[in-house]
Order: C-alpha cells, then structure tokens, then sequence
C-alpha cells in the first residue's frame, strides 16, 4: 500500500516538476509547481510528519504560490515570453548534465551507505505527544540557536523587501 | 660600537631618495644632485671607515650580525631583520658604493637637460638603497626584498624616457625576463623555508648537508638549479639574457651603473653567497660553469657583429658575467668576485665613455658612423682606451688577472671549459678594440650616412663635437685608474681579495704552480693576437671584415641576427601566452560589450524587459558552468 | 517526554549579538536621527565594540559553546578578527560613499551589520544547520547591499544575478548537508569529529562534492566563480571591498571545519579534487585580471586569483595550512580593501566603477594617493616586505611541507604572472601621462576614507615588517582547530 502510494506520488511529483520548467505559459508553470508541493506535502503526511504537510500547504502552495501567481498576472506572463532566444545549447547541455547528476546521486543513494539512526521520536511517542509538540520541543531545546537564526534571517529578508519595494521615484 | 650603524649604509641612500622623490621638484637641480650625490658620497665614505672596521677584527670574527628587529617570532621559528657585514658584503658594498658614488656624479653633468631630473635621482638613489639592502642582508628573503627592489628600480630607469614607445617596451621586456628568474628564487625561498624553517644564512648553512641526508641530494640540486634560474635572470645568462641588450634604452649612466657594474651581478653574488649549498650539489655547480661559458662564447659572438656602440658593450657584459659564473661555477668563489670587482671599474668606464661620445655627438650611437674621435675628445679616448685594454685582458690591467684567474682555474676542472673561455677572450680582444678603432681612429665617416638619415646636422658640422665638461670627464678619470690598477688586488701569489675573502668560503690555499705562468703568458699572447687582429681589421685592412662577410654570407646573418633568440622567444613563448590570455579573456569576459549594450539600453529607458532577457541567458550559462563543476566533482569522487 | 529547559551560553555568540544589535538600533535610530552620518559612526562603534567582546572571549581561558551548535574556540574568534576589521574598515570607507549611493542609509549599515554577523557565525559554527543558516544570512544581506547602488543599472543587474546564482549553490549546499545528515546520522561537526570512525562511502563523497561546491561559489573558486566580476563590479565599492574579504574569511573557516570530518588523510581525494580547482582559480583569475579596463573588475578577477592561493594553504591543512590562510586572509584584507579604498576615492560621484586610464599620471597630482595605490598593488603582487609575500610565504610553505611542491610551482607561477597587471597599474600612475580628454578626478575626500586608507596601509606594511604577533594570533587559532 504504501509502496503504491509512493510510486504515484512520485510520478505526479516529477511530472508536475518537469511540466513547470517545460511549460510555456508561466500561470500553467505556476499551477503546476502548486501540484508538486502539494504531492510533496501528501509524502510528508504518509511519513508521519503533519505539522510539515500542513506547513508545506500553508506556506508554500498558499502563500508562495498565490504570490506568484499575483506577480505573473500583473506583469502579464502570457504563452511564449519566458524562452530565451537563441540559446538552445544551454538547456540541452543543462539537462544532460542534470541527468549524470541524478544517476550519481542515485548510485549514492542506492549505495546504502545510510546512517538511518531512529531519534527519540518514535512512531508510538507521537501518537502519544502529537507531532507539533515533539518538533517544537526539540526545536527550542536542541535547535534553540538555528530557530533564533532563522529570526535574524528573516528580519534580512523583511529588511531587503522594503528596501527593494522603495524604488527610487525617478 | 661603530660597527653596528651598518644600517646608516642603508639609511642614507633611502633619505636621499625620499626627500627627492617628495620634495624634488620644489628644491631645484642644484640641491637635488647635491643630496643625491652626496648621500651616496657619504654612504661610500661610512663604508670605507666600516670596511676599515672589519679589516682591524682577526679573521674568524670577521662576520657580524647587526640586528634591526624581530621580524617573525612564532614557536621555533624566527626571522630578524637582520644585516651581515663580513668580508664579502663588505666587499660588495664598496664596490657599489664607489662605482654608484661615481655614476651619480656623472650623471649630474649627463642629465643636466632632463626634465625628470628630481625623479631620477630620486630611483637613482633609491636603487642605490635596494642594491645595499641584497648585499647586506643576512637572509634570504630580505636579500629578496633587494632583488625586487633593484629589479623595480631598473624596470623604471630603463623606461625612464617612458614616452618612447621602445624605451617602455624595453622596460617591460626586462621585467618580465626577471620575474621567470625571481619565479625560481621564490621556489627556492619557499622550499628552503619549509625544509629548515629558516632562511637565515648562518642558520641554514650548517644544515644544508642535513638537507642531503634527509631529503636526498637532488632536493638540494633542484633548490640550487631554482637558484641558478634566478641568477640567469637578473645576471643576463642563457636563457633569459635577452632583456640586457634592449635595457640600453635607459640613460646611459643607469646602463653603466645598473646593467654593467652592479645590479646585474646580483646573480653571481648571490650564487657566490649561496656557496654551501651549491658545495653540497656539484651537478648544480657544473651547470652554473656550463651556462657561464656557452653565454660568453655566444655574447662575445655577438658582440663582434653589433653597430651599435651601447649594444656591443651590453653583449660584452653578458660575455663578461658569463665569466663570473664560470668562475663560481668552477669553486672559485674568490675569483668570480675579483673578477666582478674589476668589471665593474672597466664597464663602468666604458659606459660612461660611451655615454662622452653620445653627449658629443648629440645622440649617436653607431659606430659606423663616428671615427676619428681621438683627437675631438681626447679624455674621453683615453680612458676609454684603458676600458677597452682592461676588457680585452691587456697585461697587467685590471681584466688581464681576473680573467686569468678564472681561466686557470677552470683548467684544473676541464680543459673544456678553459678551451671556451680562451677562445672568448681571443674575441673579446678583438671586439673591445673594434669599439676604440672605429669611433676612435680614422676619418670621419658620420657624414653620408647621417644625411640619409636625415641626422645630417647632428653628425655633420665636425666643429660641433666638444668634450665633455669636468663633472663628466672626472668621473672617467677616476675609474680609468682603478682599472690601470684594481688587477694588483689580485695579484697571483699575493692575492689580497682571495686572502679578503677567505673567512666567507674557506677556500683551501689554491695550488700555484709554475703551469700557471705558462697560462698568463698564453692569455698575454691571445689578448695581444686580438688587438692586433682588430688592428689589421678595422684599421690597416678595413676591406678585410667585409671579404669575411661575403666569404660567411649565413653565419654572419645569423651571428648579427642575435641567433635570431628574440624571435624564437616571441614565436614559442610570448605569442601563444598572449593567445591564450586573450582567449580567457575572451572566454570568461566575453560579456563585456553585452553588459555595456545592456546598461546603455537601461539607461535609455528600454524596457526592463528585454534587458533581464539577455541577462537571463547569462545567468543560465553561469549556472550551467556551476553545474558542470558539480557533475565533475561528484563524478570523480564517485568514480576515483 | 519531558521538556527540559536548556542551559543557553550566550557569550558564545556575544561578538554576534553585539553587532546584530547594533543593526537592530541603527534601524531604529535611521527613524530619528536626522545626520545619517551618524549611522556610520554608530555602525563602527558596534564593530569596535565586537571587537572588545573578541578580546575578552580570547582571554578568557575557556571555550564557550552555544549547545555545540557554535563555539567561541580562538579559531573562531580569529575568523571574527578578520571579519570585524573588514566590516569596520567597509563602513568606514561607506562614510562618505553611501550619501549620495542611497537615502536608506539606515538599511544599508544595518544590511552590512547583519552579513556581518552572519559571516562571525559561519566561523563560529559547529553544527552544519547553524553553518547554513549564516550562510544564508550572509548572503541575503550581501544580494541586497550589490544592488543598493540604485543609479546604476549594473548594481540591480549584479544583485540579481548573485541572488540568483546564490540560490542555486545553496541549494547544493543544502542537498549535501541532508546527504551528510542520511549519511552519518547527525549534522553536528563536534559530534562527527570526536566520533572515533572513519567516514566512507558513495553517499559521504557526493556529500563532499555538493558541500564543495556550495563553498566553492562563496570562495569564487573557478568553475563556480563566473558571478564575481558582475558581482564585485557592479556592487557599492566599499560593498565589494567588505565581501571580497569577510565572505571569503566565513566560507574558509567553515569549510575547513566541515572537511576535516572527511580527512582520512592529507593526500585523500579531495585534496586532488581542490588541488585541481587551485590550480583552476588562480590560472583563470590571474589570465582574467591581465586584460581588464575596469579596475574593479581586475580586482574582482584578482580576488578569484587569491582564493586559489588560499586553497593551495587550505589543501595542507593538517599541516598548519589553517593558520597560513588565516594570516593570509587578515593581510588580503588590508590590501584589497586598501585597493578599493583607492578606488572609492577616484570614483566620481556615483559612476560605481574606475576605469584603467582614469589612474594614469596619478603620481603627479595624487603623490601620496599613488603611493597608496602602489603599496596596495605590491603588496598583492607578493612582493617582499609586505603583508601579501608573507601571506604566500606562509600558504606555500604549509602546502609544500604537506607535500604539494607541485602545486606551489603553479601558485608561484601565477603570482609572477599576476605582479604583470598589479604593476601595470603602479607604472601607469607613476610613468604615463594622463589620458588625453579624460577630465581631471577630484579624489573624494572624508574622514572616513583617509582613516579606512590609513588603517589599511598601517596594516599591510605592519602584518609585513612585524608579522610576529598576527602570525601568533593565527597560530592559536589552528592549536584551537586541530584540538575540535
């Protein structure tokens, strides 16, 4: 069952990935990477992982994706405006290039050479504390500096918005 | 103690070239040739009254280290700033002193006219200060520092009359030859450091058979060859001599200062210095007597065919340095530097006579076109007569022992070597008094050729060609004598400068024996076979050199050619490196002229979006190289 | 499942939290004050204030560690060292610059701040979660700061290229992070190191080869360098000065802290593959610089060129090759940024970039401006005795003891080529006339500037003439490094 689940999630996961970058008409691109990550967030559910599947449905197919979706729409991203000219060598040799890359990640992988230890939170632990509370105690105990950095690095981002926003008037 | 201002040596002609370099412009000629002569003036005097010093001292305390400050003291290592002051930089820096002390003097008369006169004086005296900071370090890599230093003085002297385009180029020329060179001694420096952790002279010395035991003896061969390449840089040997000829674009005291007297025999003394090491790798040592040889035979050669008189004295350096080497190259240390002594007195006249005649001729320099100068500038001629006979190994001048010395001792290593180094002297003979019978004697013959060459006025009125004045002609007068007489200082048996020296290289009591005279005698009779060929050469049979030429049409194209190095270096070397730096440029750059189309249709107000169109291909090809350096990273780790 | 409360060693991280204050309060006090130069100056006290909190964590005898997640080892706190010089010497040289660059001064300082913070945190991370963190800190502040040069159309091509191009070398970083993660099981550096095993594996080397990659684009190591001269030229110069010197700093600490958890040996496969990208770097930079106009862009092909050489230390760095970078770096950091400082004073107002011509005949208007310049240009050309011919004494003697004689032919090589164009520079300064129709430069003026260039020059001859206290400093921090 699950081995199912995981094959058809992957093919639609893949395929909706190579249809955004194959896909002239940038709203279809957008549509299409809202199928991936929400592919991607049915995996995290069957991985036992619903605060990221829920998070992943928020924040990326909600808010990303919807912004995207305002930005083509005001900038007006109809068929055929995102090729660029004359440059077919570059995504020939990228997606060969990209294929060896797979096929060595893939014999990395498939090596078998993983480590796999099984933290304290087991199946049987999060069926009892629920799976926002053992995230969060391990992110604000053992992770309490990476989430304080992520809060400097968003306030970059916050910072580098407004500036960007406040084109100069000219 | 007096003995330990030895950094006054340095301080002098370092203050001489700031306050000219700063404030050169504001206090006018005249105090500017006061303080620049007179900085070096005194710098010689100070090491005239230290080298007194030194002389006082029983000879096995005759080596003292003046530390300045600490330099680098971390765990067990530790470089000082640090001067050596033994008998051989001693030595050296009376040479330098005396001989630079001179050519300052000279120039004072020579660049009367120029515009940039604070400025050279100011590299002058700044170059003075480099070339003391190599003789006196105790330490390889402040003996860098001066080996740069020299080299950046020289780069700018050469191209001091930067707004001729030959003059530049031969400036660049000159610094890119050497930095093949100084390539080896960073190697070297580098490697020696990271064997013993120092680069101290009197640290690494005593460790240097260590080196061999642990290492090997080829790890010390190839720092010494590394060496050796440094040497041929700066010294002008083969491979790299081909900057020293064109160097003769600079003011002509700057080719009689720099490139004949001191600067260029960095590399023997540096060699000389380096001994111990050299001791302990002979195929090394062999080398260093090889190139020696091979460049005087084929300087000389050249030598013989050249037109140009600051040309034909150029080949003769690199002849002569070819000496020195052979003459460390074969052990003795001693003799090189005699020999260095000397040539410095002899070229440095010959230079500065040459550069009488350019005053007197308003520039001229072939010697086809002078002749009969004897009598328009007698001082001139006469000192410049002693020059040449010096060089030619005249007897009992000055060349005449050192270059003996030399020979006899490259005897005892191979007869070879002796056999090259006579038949060198047999055409240095002829080709010094080819310079003193063709300017010199005869008639005038500037006439013709300098209309042709539309030079009509500067050569033709006779009547124009004067002396030049004393602050020239002194100079000459003073060197001429220490070439009539610095040969006694080498006298065989009595050998002052060996005996001078001996502390530095403990050089066993050579083995004079009575074949030794029979060898002075032989170079006698070569010398004198030279001047007389030169004599029924150039002025009893002129006809003759021309009948040769005919007879050797291919030879002498290819002699007169410069056996056509120049042109094999551009096609083999320069050209393809220019290639390919155009070609990454090319590559990696491209995007030159896309970035300005783009940031001029910005700036006319296109559209943002075609700009970010072409720019997105860009960024594509960027990412795409990222990509190709992933793939080839992971696949090698994957596949290795 | 308890919670329980972890004991929390700020001090660890004190220089950090200073600086990021200092952002914090620079924002606020962009709303109130009216005199922006004021930003600038507080922007350095806090840089001065860091550093006073380095001093103290470096005599403190202890060595505090944020969870394992960062330490305050002396590896670290020289990192730190370097960064805060960089930063400081970078707002110096924005005193006058920035005025008429942008009217979002406050952003600007507190941008600078920021990225430097997150370079401190880079070196002083231990955990390869934290790393990415900074790293990316890092360089969303850097992205922003290349394109605050609002008049200049190259400076938002540059920002975006470098955000672009930056999120894709993340990305790798990244993916070799979670591959080290599924690989060993932890992400903790600390952990991995005192772990007595010795790592293999298909999946550790691609882990290795996307790690390297992610840190070879901060570096500018060839092939992953071709954004630096858009970047470097289109970005505010004293931008470009900081980055050129902090990023590299972070992303070598870091890097060295990650890869020596795959060190086997000195002469593993990675060592080959960096050897291989060394002799890349400083061939492609060095051959690059020789034909450049723009002199920031010849600084920028020059800046790839120093990491090659950088790498050529970094490849020995079981023996010593630590220390020799970081000595390294903290004189690169003099004398680029003193090259930029030279080069902010002859831009003209808002034009971003200085052409070749524009220094020739320097010396006869600027005499001590050239001099600058020239001891700046000699010093990266490695002559003796500045602080860059100590800089390659160093690196190249570490990588020859390492057994890599090889490779420092080639480094010395390329550093003979590239003397060529730094003193093409000194001789068009001191040996050409000016550029017949070029409008006389009025070199800008300030405190700030002439303080930024005093400093840089006071330390490129220093870290030359008496180099034995820096090459201390260094030392200990390579005793800190080898010891975990």
């Amino acid at each position: 069952m699950e081995t199912l689940l995981f094959v058809v999630l992957g093919a639609v996961a893949v395929a909706a990935a190579g249809a955004v970058v194959l896909s002239k008409n940038a709203v279809h691109s957008a549509l299409f990477l809202l199928l991936n990550f929400i592919s991607l967030a049915v995996f995290y559910v069957v991985l036992n992982a619903q605060f990221l599947a829920v998070a992943q449905v928020i924040v990326y197919a909600g808010a990303i994706v919807v912004l995207f979706l305002f930005v083509i729409m005001l900038i007006g991203g109809e068929a055929g405006r995102l090729t660029a000219p004359g440059q077919s060598i570059v995504p020939i040799s990228a997606a060969i290039l990209s294929l060896i890359f797979l096929v060595a990640l893939a014999y990395g992988i498939a090596s078998g050479a993983l480590a796999g230890v099984q933290g304290p939170a087991s199946e049987d632990v999060l069926a009892q504390v629920g799976n926002v509370q053992a995230l969060g105690q391990v992110l604000y105990t053992d992770y309490l500096l990476p989430v304080q950095l992520v809060a400097v690095l968003l306030l970059v981002a916050m910072v580098g918005a407004v500036v960007l926003a406040k084109r100069p008037k000219t | 103690m007096l003995i330990d201002s030895v950094w006054i040596l340095l301080a002098l002609p370092l203050a001489g070239a700031t306050i000219n370099a700063l404030a050169g412009a504001r206090l006018g000629r005249r105090a500017t040739g006061w303080i620049a002569c007179g900085a070096v003036g005194l710098t010689f005097v100070f090491a005239v009254v230290l080298f007194a010093v030194l002389a006082q001292r029983p000879a096995e305390e005759r080596a003292v280290e003046v530390t300045l400050w600490r330099w680098i003291s971390v765990e067990q290592l530790r470089v000082d700033v640090r001067l050596l002051w033994d008998p051989l930089s001693a030595w050296m820096a009376l040479v330098v002193t005396s001989v630079g002390f001179l050519i300052h003097v000279y120039s004072a008369g020579y660049m009367a006219d120029d515009a940039r006169y604070a400025r050279y004086f100011a590299f002058l005296n700044g170059f003075v200060f480099m070339m003391l900071l190599l003789v006196l370090s105790s330490d390889y890599i402040l003996l860098f520092v001066g080996w740069e230093g020299v080299g950046l003085a020289s780069y700018l002297l050469i191209g001091f009359w930067f707004d001729r385009k030959i003059a530049a180029d031969a400036g660049k020329k000159a610094f890119l030859l050497n930095r093949i060179g100084d390539f080896g001694l960073l190697i070297a420096i580098f490697w020696l450091f990271s064997l013993v952790r120092t680069t101290h002279f009197q640290t690494l010395f005593p460790q240097a058979s260590a080196i061999v035991s642990q290492r090997g003896a080829e790890t010390l061969n190839i720092i010494c060859l590394l060496m050796l390449l440094a040497a041929t840089g700066k010294s002008a040997q083969i491979p790299l001599y081909v900057w020293l000829p064109d160097a003769m674009e600079g003011p002509t005291p700057v080719s009689a200062l720099i490139h004949a007297a001191t600067m260029v025999t960095a590399g023997v003394y540096m060699i000389a210095r380096s001994w111990p090491l050299f001791a302990l790798s002979p195929n090394a040592l062999t080398w260093v007597a090889v190139i020696g040889a091979a460049t005087a035979f084929l300087a000389a050669t050249i030598a013989l065919t050249q037109t140009d008189l600051k040309r034909i004295l150029a080949y003769s350096t690199i002849s002569q340095l070819g000496y020195m080497f052979l003459g460390v190259g074969v052990g003795a240390y001693a003799s090189g530097i005699f020999h260095l002594t000397t040539h410095a007195f002899f070229k440095a006249l010959l230079f500065l006579g040459a550069g009488s005649v350019m005053h007197a001729l308003h520039g001229e320099l072939d010697i086809r076109r002078m002749g009969g100068l004897r009598e328009k500038i007698p001082t001139t001629y006469r000192t410049f007569l002693i020059g040449a006979a010096a060089l030619a190994g005249f007897p009992l001048l000055s060349g005449f022992f050192s270059k003996d010395e030399i020979l006899w001792l490259a005897w005892q290593r191979s007869p070879l070597l002796w056999l090259v180094g006579i038949t060198t002297a047999l055409l240095t003979a002829i080709y010094s008094f080819r310079v003193v019978f063709v300017p010199f004697w005869g008639d005038h013959r500037g006439g013709d050729a300098g209309k042709k060459r539309g030079k009509a006025k500067q050569t033709e009125a006779h009547g124009d060609v004067h002396e030049s004045p004393r602050v020239m002609t002194t100079p000459l007068i003073i060197l001429a004598v220490l070439a009539l007489f610095g040969g006694l200082l080498g006298l065989p048996r009595l050998s002052l400068i060996e005996g001078w020296l001996e502390p530095v290289f403990h050089t066993a009591e050579k083995t004079h024996q009575a074949l030794e005279f029979v060898f002075i005698g032989l170079s006698a009779v070569v010398a004198l076979t030279g001047i007389y060929v030169a004599y029924r050469a150039y002025v009893a049979d002129t006809e003759w050199p021309a009948r040769l030429r005919a007879q050797f049409g291919w030879l002498h194209q290819l002699v007169s050619n410069k056996y056509y190095v120049d042109e094999i270096y551009t096609a083999v070397i320069a050209n393809p490196l220019r290639d390919l730096a155009n070609w990454f440029s090319r590559v990696t750059d491209g995007r030159i002229i896309e970035g300005l189309v783009n940031g001029l249709a910005a700036a006319i107000g296109v559209s943002g979006e075609q700009v970010r169109r072409a720019q997105t291909g860009l960024v594509g090809n960027y990412a795409l190289s990222l990509l190709v350096g992933a793939v080839a990273l992971v696949g090698y780790f994957l596949l290795r | 499942m308890t919670l329980t409360i972890p004991s929390v060693n700020m001090t660890a991280l004190l220089p950090q939290i200073i600086i990021a204050g200092t952002a914090l309060v620079v924002l606020m006090a962009d709303l109130v004050l009216r005199e922006k130069r004021a930003l600038g100056i507080l922007s350095f006290l806090g840089v001065a204030g860091a550093l006073g909190a380095v001093a103290w964590l470096w005599w403190l005898g202890s060595v505090p560690s944020f969870q394992n997640m960062a330490v305050a080892d002396h590896y670290a706190l020289v990192v730190n060292i370097i960064i805060l010089i960089a930063a400081g010497l970078g707002i110096l040289l924005s005193l006058g610059y920035a005025t008429h660059v942008t009217p979002h001064q406050g952003t600007y300082y507190a941008l600078l701040l920021l990225a430097a913070a997150g370079m401190m945190t880079m070196g002083a991370a231990t955990d390869l979660v934290t790393i990415f963190l900074a790293l990316e800190i890092l360089s969303l502040s850097l992205y922003i700061l290349a394109g605050f040069n609002q008049a200049d159309a190259r400076s938002g091509e540059a920002a975006l290229k470098y955000f672009l191009l930056g999120a894709f070398a993340s990305a790798f970083f990244l993916y070799g992070a979670t591959l080290v993660y599924a690989a060993l099981g932890t992400t903790n550096l600390l952990a991995l190191l005192t772990r007595s095993f010795r790592p293999d594996g298909p999946l550790l080397w691609v882990a290795a080869g996307l790690l390297i990659v992610g840190f070879g684009f901060k570096i500018a190591l060839v092939p992953f360098q071709q954004w630096t001269p858009d970047v470097y030229q289109g970005a505010p110069t004293p931008v470009t000065a900081f980055m050129s010197v902090g990023t590299k700093a972070a992303a070598f600490a870091a890097f060295a802290r990650v890869m020596i958890i795959f060190l086997p040996g000195s002469h593993s496969s990675w060592t080959y593959a960096l050897a291989a990208l060394a002799v890349l770097t400083m061939t492609v930079g060095n051959l690059a610089a020789l034909r450049q106009a723009s002199l920031k862009r010849m600084l920028a092909y020059s800046s790839i060129a120093h990491a090659g050489y950088l790498l050529v230390g970094f490849i020995a760095v079981m023996d010593g090759g630590m220390q020799a970078v970081f000595f390294y770096l903290l004189a690169y950091g003099f004398m680029n940024i003193g090259a930029f400082a030279v080069l902010v004073a002859l831009e003209r107002a808002g034009d971003g970039d200085v052409d070749a011509t524009r220094a020739r005949g320097l010396a006869a208007r600027q005499p001590f401006l050239a001099a600058l310049m020239a001891l700046f240009m000699l010093s990266l050309a490695g002559i003796p005795p500045l602080a860059g011919f100590f800089g390659k004494l160093y690196v190249f003697s570490a990588a020859v003891q390492a057994g890599w004689a090889w490779l420092v032919v080639v480094g010395v090589l390329n550093s003979v080529i590239s003397a060529y164009y730094y003193l093409g520079v000194t001789v068009g300064m001191y040996m050409q006339e000016e550029a017949a129709g070029e409008p006389v430069v009025v070199p800008a003026r300030g405190v700030g500037l002439s303080l930024a260039l005093t400093l840089a020059a006071l330390g490129t001859v220093l870290l030359g003439l008496w180099s034995a206290p820096w090459l201390q400093l260094a030392a200990r921090s390579a005793v800190a490094f080898m010891g975990g």
